[in-house]
């Protein structure tokens, strides 16, 4: 019988309640209210485009070279001139992240210049193979209406379409780390340029040169 | 290593100057800039290159220079250091000369630097960084072209982002002697451009590309492959010829997509030619063989395992095998097949070279100079054969350089004048046939006979080096070994330099893989015991097996049916034995009858050594994986070592030895070593006695097929932007010769003798000699091959007026 | 109808009371026939130079202090002196005259070619010389083609090439036409227009023509009017020469006045003796300003110098006077506006001609230029900002920088000019258009205010 004394824990367990929690929903888990995500949420990433329907990726490798994953592989290519994919000499020929690497740290959406790439504010992925893993220009790509495409997995909720190109900096336009300023949202996901940034250049005082 | 370390020893001698406060010495008539550099001063500068002559255009480099008139504002690469000159590169005023003169040049740019080739690795950026404003106050609209233009098949030209440095119109102009880009407009609407109708069609177009500081010029070949920062990249040596240029072979994504000349002092001074910068562009191309592959019954190809590839091979070679090729393998895959044909298959035929480039066993025996030597000032330098552009590109450049400023003088011997013969003292226009009875003459006749032009040839202790190359395949080789021989005995002091085609012809005579006598290293002596006779010439070959004396012959990436001069015999050779083995990576006319075709790896794969023409031994860096199921050489011979039927001798051993050594098989005893790298020594003897037929004399023509730099060869028509650089068919004539045929422009000509007509176009060209049809050899369109006999010495052709068009 | 609009060919020469020295036959109008040049005593000169020794000719000219003409006014025979002693050398006639305002050496080429001939062939005597080029602007048809006629002349008489007057002195002259191009005025450049090159400048050092000039060959560059001067210097002598002009600028000079007085013209002016106000006012001259005005500014020495204003009229036309003020007689074009003058546009017309006219061989002249052009631009078109003033003159001082020595404007009360100015650039092209620039804003500020003001409002301020 010695081998019973092993089960109390167990059996105690069995009788407890669940404490694993809808990941989804609020506090307590047992909510069928899903809980908000967090404003800053960096989530999976969507490629642009200008109102025109171009692309605005050009291919210019910036994301794929600051990624500290290494998650990110670009190859450009000369436009067709008479039927340009994006404005200007080159475009984003290839565009894949490997999402089995990406740390969602938004340095590329720092680096990019022209705003092609932004997050999304969805962090479901579903892979089964690493193929399925790294997502290509099928799946980043905006469509025509500059809408993200909405993957079957994939938890959307009202209004996030618009929310993705939701795009901040986490430095001031002069580089410095220490701004502090309102957070500036870029304009609308695919509808053209980005209004003013609407921040407040007070650079906040290094620590220790306060008067 | 000593060049080095005691430039980082400050010179105590020499022209005393101040720099920055420090007391230091200059070398007399030293640019500031050269010297500044030496001691660790860095001065910003876009225009300034060390290769070529200063200008002083774009004001980058000015500091402020008191040479006792006061404090001024100077270019340093135009200034030379003077006794006692002040020099602050770090003052206000030096700052702030650089700072205007970095937002005046940014004033115009476009800041497309996220699609610009440049970005990344581009002096205006960095200068901006290190010197700039930080900040632009240009608020008018920018300057604007139309961009980019192509300049050539392989440039293309942004004018916005040009800062008009002056280093591409330069380099053209001043260099490679193509003037073909200048500046027009004036003003801040001044932009580089080509002559309307004429494209920038230099051999040496990629050069512009890399001293370009800005992204203005880029190659179509490289154009959007991959940005600076993601390329590696490994030193390297280009092999399309055997000058050797030395270069750094970039890669990304296990691709190479660039090779970048590296200046290397005693080769090529960082300069390319066209073919040895793109000629990577085959490595990836779609129609590369990427695994064993059989002939079917029905002649098509289809897939096989290496193992029954190298078994059926290993068989073949077992029975009377013969071998052609491996000019252009490392010098250790030379070295291994050398093994393995002769040791363990017992091969005795085998030849390296093709039979149309000068014979191994006479450049073998000659005291070899370097390029330093043929180069330096107060020597002479006599080019025996064909053009030096079209055969070494890059050193042509380097002799160019010297012709041009004087310190070198050239004579010609040639059918056809060289690119440099306006700058020769003379050039001297030959016929098939009496090539060496011309040099004979120029080198032996009375100071009253010859011209004085060509005194500087004999009785005179200037150092004289002769640079040869096979100048004609439609004539006997003996004419070209007869005229060495001239010069070795008329100036017994004379140093030859070959210019051969293929790229590791020295590796392959050191490595024993060309016909004649070889040689090994003694213990107790460099030179050299005779051991035996190996190998056997191409065309002994090619005959033998047309006459059903071979059963097996493999093909080491050779093409005889496009590079024999006899077409004729190479299409029986290749007919007449059971089994053709081609260790190749492409089809071509050679190929096309393999029954058995292994692939193999290409320039950028495999790791080794290159030995260029001066024997000077550098190194062959492999930066990508082969692709495919492609194997080295090395492998491929290591392999069939296993499955030789006798296997356990040297070869095994040798492999492996030269796997231990990093792949050396070369005895250290042979080597010069220097700052620039190995050389190795070469025995010295006279030239063996030639005694070439006198020719006969018969009407019409002397045939001469010279070389082109860009023809049909495999490796460029497999090269996407290079296959279209390739001419097409067209034979020069004299004018006089055309007059007298009454051969008239635009139409075409017949040409015939007794073994083939042809109706072919022609265009009259000065620089031909009289009496001699020239013709481009493996062009598009017709090949004049098919008028040669090979047992014949000189070929004679007669023309006569087509038919009008 | 005429089936043309040319304009007609203005001569401009005007024939004003006092001595005259180079444009002695400039009242013969055939004086460019070989014929009428000969019978008022044309290449006597020439036949008594021959008479003594080279280096007794090359020092009459060095004793008459011979001012070069061109713009720098530097001794013509302190220049020659400076030729090593290498062979062969070469003597260039900057006749690629372009300054603007300037028209005085097309005169002399067109009324009295044989004199700048014979003025050639004694320089080439005295330096030993054996071919001479002669680079006459592109635009000058008149001139060319009379030149060519008087080489054709000479040379048929035996003036120019072998034996000379039966001596075994030989020379030859070679006329060689320009492009069009402005800085081809500049010596370096114009050396390497006439080696069949793109016309940019060579830094000096190393490029000193005196040392390496033509094909890299020692040589002369000289004005038209320089070395039209030789010839009278050698019938009368150095001391005869002295007797005119100021001691330190003996002579005469040939002085283009153009822009608002009521008589413009080439006028021959004894060096020191006239002052601005005379000039301008004087009736022997250009007989006051139009419309009965007054002078709001005038450019001294053609569009590269500094401007003058009225505090500088009574400045004696002597080039040593006006380089103290801070400007320069230059080529000796003098250019008069009147109060009803745009400074903003007047300055902007001046820049706009050194933008298109730079060569584009150095980034502060190609860039700064045309950049100072637009900012120019933007003002009149009324989208100035405050801060483009301050711009411009740092965009300027990226040219030229530096302090300037402050020269005797300052002593006069006034802000120093940049002049002479430092420079960025390899020639002083890019430094001649800071020079309206700087004098402009210095002067009339407030009028520049006003136009960025002015714009503001009617343009509206939206951007």
């Amino acid at each position: 019988m010695g081998y019973l004394a092993g089960f109390p824990i167990t059996l105690k367990k069995w009788f407890e309640g669940v404490t694993t929690k809808n990941y989804r929903a609020g506090k307590g888990g047992k909510s069928d209210v899903k809980a908000p995500k967090p404003d800053r949420l960096h989530g999976r990433h969507v490629l642009n485009r200008y109102e025109d329907g171009l692309e605005k990726c050009i291919g210019c490798e910036l994301c794929a070279g600051v990624c500290p994953a290494k998650c990110i592989y670009v190859r450009g290519a000369d436009n067709n001139p008479t039927d340009p994919t994006s404005p200007g000499e080159r475009f984003g020929f290839v565009y894949e992240i490997n999402y089995l690497r990406c740390i969602h740290c938004d340095l590329c959406v720092e680096a990019c210049p022209t705003e092609a790439i932004t997050e999304s504010k969805l962090f479901e992925f579903s892979f089964e193979d690493r193929k399925s893993a790294i997502y290509t220009k099928n799946e980043l790509l905006v469509d025509e209406d500059g809408k993200p495409q909405q993957l079957p997995w994939e938890d959307w909720r009202e209004g996030e379409d618009k929310a993705t190109s939701g795009w901040m900096r986490a430095t001031a336009p002069s580089g410095d780390s220490n701004y502090v300023g309102k957070v500036a949202w870029s304009g609308e996901l695919g509808y053209g340029v980005r209004q003013p940034e609407s921040v407040e250049l007070t650079i906040k005082p290094k620590s220790g040169d306060s008067k | 290593m000593t060049a080095t370390e005691s430039s980082a020893v400050k010179a105590t001698t020499g022209v005393p100057f101040t720099l920055n406060g420090q007391e230091l010495h200059a070398e007399e008539g030293e640019l500031l800039i050269e010297a500044c550099d030496k001691n660790g001063v860095h001065i910003p500068r876009f225009c300034y290159h060390k290769r070529m002559e200063s200008v002083g255009m774009c004001r980058m480099c000015i500091v402020e220079v008191d040479t006792g008139r006061g404090p001024a504002l100077q270019p340093s690469c135009m200034l030379t250091v003077t006794p006692e000159m002040k020099v602050e590169t770090e003052s206000e005023a030096t700052k702030d000369a650089q700072d205007g003169v970095l937002e005046l040049l940014l004033a115009n740019h476009p800041l497309d630097c996220p699609v610009c080739d440049k970005g990344g690795e581009c002096p205006l950026q960095d200068n901006a960084f290190a010197y700039g404003p930080g900040e632009s106050r240009f608020v008018e609209e920018k300057r604007h072209f139309e961009k980019p233009i192509p300049i050539s098949d392989l440039v293309k030209l942004d004018r916005e982002r040009c800062i008009l440095c002056d280093r591409c119109t330069r380099f053209a102009s001043d260099v490679a002697g193509d003037s073909l880009i200048h500046f027009i407009d004036r003003g801040s609407s001044t932009q580089v451009n080509t002559f309307p109708d004429h494209p920038f069609a230099s051999y040496y177009s990629g050069n512009t590309v890399q001293i370009c500081p800005v992204g203005a010029l880029t190659a179509a070949p490289y154009r959007f492959k991959a940005r600076p920062w993601d390329l590696t990249g490994s030193p390297s040596t280009a092999t399309v010829d055997s000058s050797g240029s030395r270069v750094l072979v970039q890669s990304s994504q296990d691709k190479v997509v660039r090779i970048q000349g590296v200046d290397s002092d005693a080769v090529n001074w960082g300069w390319l030619s066209d073919k040895e910068r793109f000629i990577y562009e085959a490595n990836v191309s779609e129609d590369r063989i990427l695994q064993p592959m059989r002939r079917a019954v029905d002649g098509s190809l289809e897939p096989m395992r290496w193992n029954d590839a190298l078994k059926q091979t290993s068989e073949a070679l077992g029975k009377k095998a013969a071998a052609i090729g491996g000019a252009r393998l490392t010098l250790e895959a030379q070295h291994v097949w050398q093994k393995v044909l002769a040791d363990e298959f017992s091969v005795v035929s085998y030849d390296a070279s093709l039979g149309d480039d000068v014979s191994a066993d006479v450049v073998d025996s000659l005291p070899k100079a370097t390029y330093d030597w043929a180069f330096n000032a107060g020597s002479v330098v006599v080019v025996v054969g064909q053009d030096l552009k079209e055969i070494l590109p890059s050193i042509y450049l380097r002799l160019r350089g010297v012709v041009k400023d004087g310190s070198v003088e050239l004579v010609e011997f040639n059918y056809k004048s060289g690119s440099l013969a306006k700058l020769a003292r003379k050039s001297v226009q030959s016929r098939p046939g009496e090539l060496a009875k011309d040099v004979k003459q120029a080198f032996t006749a009375t100071p009253g006979e010859r011209s004085s032009d060509l005194n500087c040839l004999v009785d005179t202790d200037k150092p004289l080096t002769v640079i040869f190359s096979r100048p004609n395949v439609a004539e006997s080789a003996d004419y070209l070994t007869e005229a060495l021989q001239v010069i070795q005995s008329v100036r017994p002091d004379a140093h030859f330099l070959p210019a051969f085609r293929r790229g590791n012809t020295v590796g392959a005579q050191l490595a024993g893989l060309t016909p004649g006598v070889r040689e090994v290293a003694t213990e107790d002596e460099i030179i050299v015991e005779q051991v035996a006779v190996v190998g056997r010439p191409t065309a002994e070959i090619l005959q033998e097996a047309a006459n059903g004396e071979v059963e097996t012959l493999l093909l080491l990436g050779a093409d005889p049916i496009s590079d024999f001069p006899d077409k004729a015999l190479a299409e029986a050779a290749l007919d007449a034995v059971n089994t053709v083995i081609a260790v190749d990576c492409f089809e071509n006319p050679s190929v096309a009858s393999a029954n058995v075709i292994l692939p193999v790896a290409m320039y950028g794969e495999v790791n080794g050594h290159f030995v260029n023409s001066e024997g000077r031994l550098s190194p062959l860096g492999a930066r990508v994986t082969a692709p495919g199921l492609v194997r080295s050489d090395l492998e491929i011979a290591a392999s069939l070592a296993k499955t030789a039927p006798q296997s356990n001798s040297d070869a095994q051993s040798s492999l492996e030895t030269s796997h231990m050594l990093g792949s050396e098989p070369i005895a250290w005893d042979l080597l010069e070593l220097s700052s620039e790298g190995a050389r190795i020594k070469t025995p010295t003897k006279p030239i063996q006695r030639v005694k070439a037929d006198v020719p006969t004399v018969a009407d019409g023509l002397r045939l001469v097929i010279g070389n082109k730099l860009w023809d049909q060869g495999t490796i460029v028509e497999n090269s996407r932007t290079l296959a279209g650089l390739c001419e097409t068919f067209k034979v020069r004539i004299n004018p006089a010769d055309a007059d007298r045929f009454g051969l008239t422009a635009g139409a075409e000509i017949v040409v015939k003798n007794a073994k083939a007509t042809a109706s072919v176009p022609f265009i009259t060209d000065s620089s031909v000699a009289e009496g001699v049809l020239w013709a481009p050899a493996n062009v598009r369109g017709f090949d004049p091959r098919s008028f040669v006999t090979f047992s014949e010495s000189v070929c004679y052709v007669e023309v006569s007026a087509g038919e009008q068009k | 109808m005429p089936t043309n609009n040319y304009l007609p060919h203005l001569d401009g020469y005007v024939d004003n009371e006092g001595p005259k020295i180079v444009t002695s036959r400039f009242n013969d109008p055939n004086n460019y026939k070989i014929s009428n040049y000969k019978a008022s005593g044309g290449y006597q000169a020439l036949e008594s130079a021959l008479d003594i020794s080279p280096d007794a000719v090359a020092a009459e000219i060095k004793d008459a202090i011979l001012l070069g003409r061109g713009g720098a006014g530097f001794p013509a025979g302190l220049k020659w002196g400076f030729l090593p002693d290498v062979y062969p050398r070469y003597l260039v006639v900057n006749g690629d005259e372009s300054e603007p305002g300037t028209y005085k050496d097309r005169l002399l080429m067109e009324h009295d070619p044989h004199q700048l001939i014979e003025g050639c062939l004694i320089t080439c005597y005295a330096l030993g010389i054996e071919t001479c080029f002669l680079y006459v602007r592109g635009e000058m048809a008149l001139a060319q083609e009379r030149l060519a006629q008087a080489l054709n002349d000479a040379y048929a008489q035996g003036y120019i090439g072998k034996n000379i007057y039966g001596t075994d002195v030989g020379i030859d002259i070679v006329l060689h036409w320009g492009a069009g191009a402005y800085i081809v005025g500049e010596e370096t450049a114009l050396i390497e227009s006439l080696e069949g090159n793109r016309g940019m400048p060579r830094l000096k050092p190393p490029f000193f023509p005196a040392v390496k000039g033509v094909y890299m060959k020692p040589t002369i560059v000289n004005n038209v009017e320089t070395l039209s001067n030789v010839p009278w210097i050698v019938t009368n002598g150095a001391d005869k020469y002295k007797e005119f002009g100021s001691e330190a600028s003996p002579g005469s000079r040939m002085l283009a006045i153009s822009g608002h007085v009521n008589r413009p013209g080439v006028y021959e002016v004894e060096q020191g003796e006239v002052t601005f106000r005379e000039l301008f006012y004087g009736d022997n001259y250009c007989q006051g300003i139009r419309n009965d005005g007054d002078v709001k500014m005038f450019i001294p020495g053609g569009g590269s110098a500094p401007w003058f204003f009225e505090e500088q009229l009574d400045l004696p036309l002597e080039a040593k006077a006006v380089g103290a003020a801070g400007s320069m007689l230059g080529s000796g074009a003098i250019v008069v506006m009147d109060q009803t003058t745009d400074a903003v546009k007047a300055c902007l017309r001046v820049v706009r001609f050194f933008a298109r006219e730079s060569c584009g061989k150095c980034t502060p002249c190609r860039e700064g230029t045309s950049w100072e052009e637009k900012i120019l631009q933007r003002i009149l078109d009324g989208a100035g900002r405050p801060e483009d003033l301050d711009l411009l003159l740092d965009v300027g001082s990226q040219i030229s920088p530096g302090d300037y020595p402050k020269a005797a404007w300052e002593a006069e009360g006034l802000e120093a000019v940049p002049f002479p100015p430092k420079q960025t650039t390899i020639c002083p092209l890019g430094p001649s258009s800071v020079a309206p620039i700087t004098s402009a804003l210095r002067r009339f500020r407030p009028e520049f205010e006003a136009k960025i003001a002015a714009g503001r409002t009617t343009v509206g301020a939206s951007s």
